[in-house]
């Protein structure tokens, strides 16, 4: 079985509780490379694209546009 | 925020131009150990956030009345007016980490007011104010490895402008887009005890920023050719103004001399994907056929008159006229 792990939401300043996630640049089962924009998401004004740190296979989205995240939560699986 | 400063003077006063150098810093052309400074103003303008939905944020009939430009940015936040009394200043600097900072940015912005005798504070909101009163909001993107980081500054802006061109008129917006909220606003010539020009405002505002060390780079023809490329596939482009409207459903009734009319549109993306027409009236109009045909225009006057038109509404329907209706709907 591949090896799989779970892209979090980074803590993207001391203050933040949560950002939105606005949108996803990659589809499900979509292939990534490391240095790839994921997705992007909008905290205090910012909006802050977030990028793949290796490479694999998108294996599922866990939030929609729209959806408020926490940091620490899982946004999305990927496939080694 | 680097320690050494490079300056660079836009010349334009088309905030296309403008937003597509800040754009072009972060990607084609890139200073890895210096932070850019941009400091610029655009003929009237609104800028509205990334992820805002424009038709809620703007009064669309007022700005086109007004000729005034629409542009979106690349960052979060709400949306702002600005005209030649304002003045927008940009840091560009590529990332050490990933964490948000603001105040590095704004207290040489702080710094440089103190200069012209004015205290000025950061309200931890990402605003600058005097006097308690807001005169600059600030908001940032990330991209590519790099901050760009970009701020207002009311100087000499007209309110009443302002106000006129982002009030929504008459309807109401069911939609999940956020709305940014107006804080009170004060001009910053209004707070200096000598009168200063706006560009001898600029001036010492970049002289200040540069310090000692700071140096200049002049853009060449290459440089704007690729910047008015960006310009215009990436911020004149329509799709990219309302596309990224959130969906938006739009409900309108008109009490006419002809009887009630109401009609429910969703939008995405700034075009009708659906709609719906009830009321009272009365006519020989198929409200079917008119339903059929608003789906897929823009939600825009013009287009909206033209479905009207073809359809004979002003023949067809008792006591509406087709203008009654566009005036009701945009």
């Amino acid at each position: 079985m591949k090896e799989t792990k779970n892209i979090t939401m980074p803590k993207l300043s001391p203050s933040m509780e949560e950002a939105v996630l606005v949108a996803w640049a990659k589809e499900p089962q979509e292939q990534v490379q490391a240095g790839d924009v994921l997705f992007e998401v909008e905290t205090d004004k910012v909006v802050c694209e977030i990028e793949a740190t290796e490479d694999g296979v998108l294996e599922r989205l866990c939030f929609e546009e729209g959806d408020p995240i926490k940091p620490g939560q899982t946004v999305a699986v990927l496939r080694a | 925020m680097k320690n050494k400063i490079i300056y660079i003077d836009s010349n334009s006063l088309d905030p296309y131009f403008n937003f597509g150098l800040e754009y072009y810093l972060t990607g084609e052309k890139t200073f890895d150990e210096a932070t850019v400074l941009l400091f610029w103003r655009t003929y009237p303008t609104l800028m509205v956030g990334k992820y805002q939905n424009t038709l809620e944020e703007i009064n669309q009939e007022y700005a086109a009345k007004k000729n005034i430009a629409l542009v979106r940015r690349m960052s979060g936040g709400g949306t702002i007016y600005t005209d030649l009394g304002g003045w927008q200043y940009g840091f560009i600097t590529k990332n050490e980490g990933q964490e948000i900072e603001f105040q590095e940015y704004t207290d040489p912005i702080i710094s440089a007011l103190k200069e012209l005798g004015l205290e000025a504070e950061f309200n931890g909101r990402n605003d600058l104010l005097i006097a308690g009163r807001k005169f600059s909001g600030t908001a940032q993107y990330m991209h590519n490895g790099f901050t760009v980081h970009h701020g207002s500054l009311l100087y000499s802006t007209d309110f009443g402008e302002m106000e006129r061109s982002t009030k929504v008129s008459g309807y109401k917006i069911a939609s999940k887009g956020i709305k940014s909220v107006r804080d009170r606003v004060t001009n910053i010539a209004d707070h200096l005890k000598q009168p200063v020009s706006s560009q001898a405002f600029k001036a010492c505002m970049v002289r200040h920023i540069m310090g000692h060390h700071g140096e200049t780079y002049q853009l060449s023809q290459k440089d704007i050719g690729a910047i008015r490329k960006i310009a215009e596939e990436k911020f004149q482009d329509r799709e990219n103004l309302y596309g990224k409207n959130p969906k938006c459903n739009l409900t309108r009734t008109g009490h006419f001399q002809g009887g009630t009319m109401k009609v429910c549109l969703n939008i995405e993306k700034g075009k009708i994907t659906e709609a719906g027409i009830y009321g009272d009236f009365f006519g020989t109009l198929d409200k079917t056929l008119l339903e059929e045909r608003l789906v897929g225009c823009d939600y825009q006057r013009e287009e909206i008159r033209t479905v009207l038109a073809n359809l004979q509404v002003n023949e067809k329907l008792h006591g509406i006229h087709m203008e009654e209706i566009v005036q009701m709907l945009v």
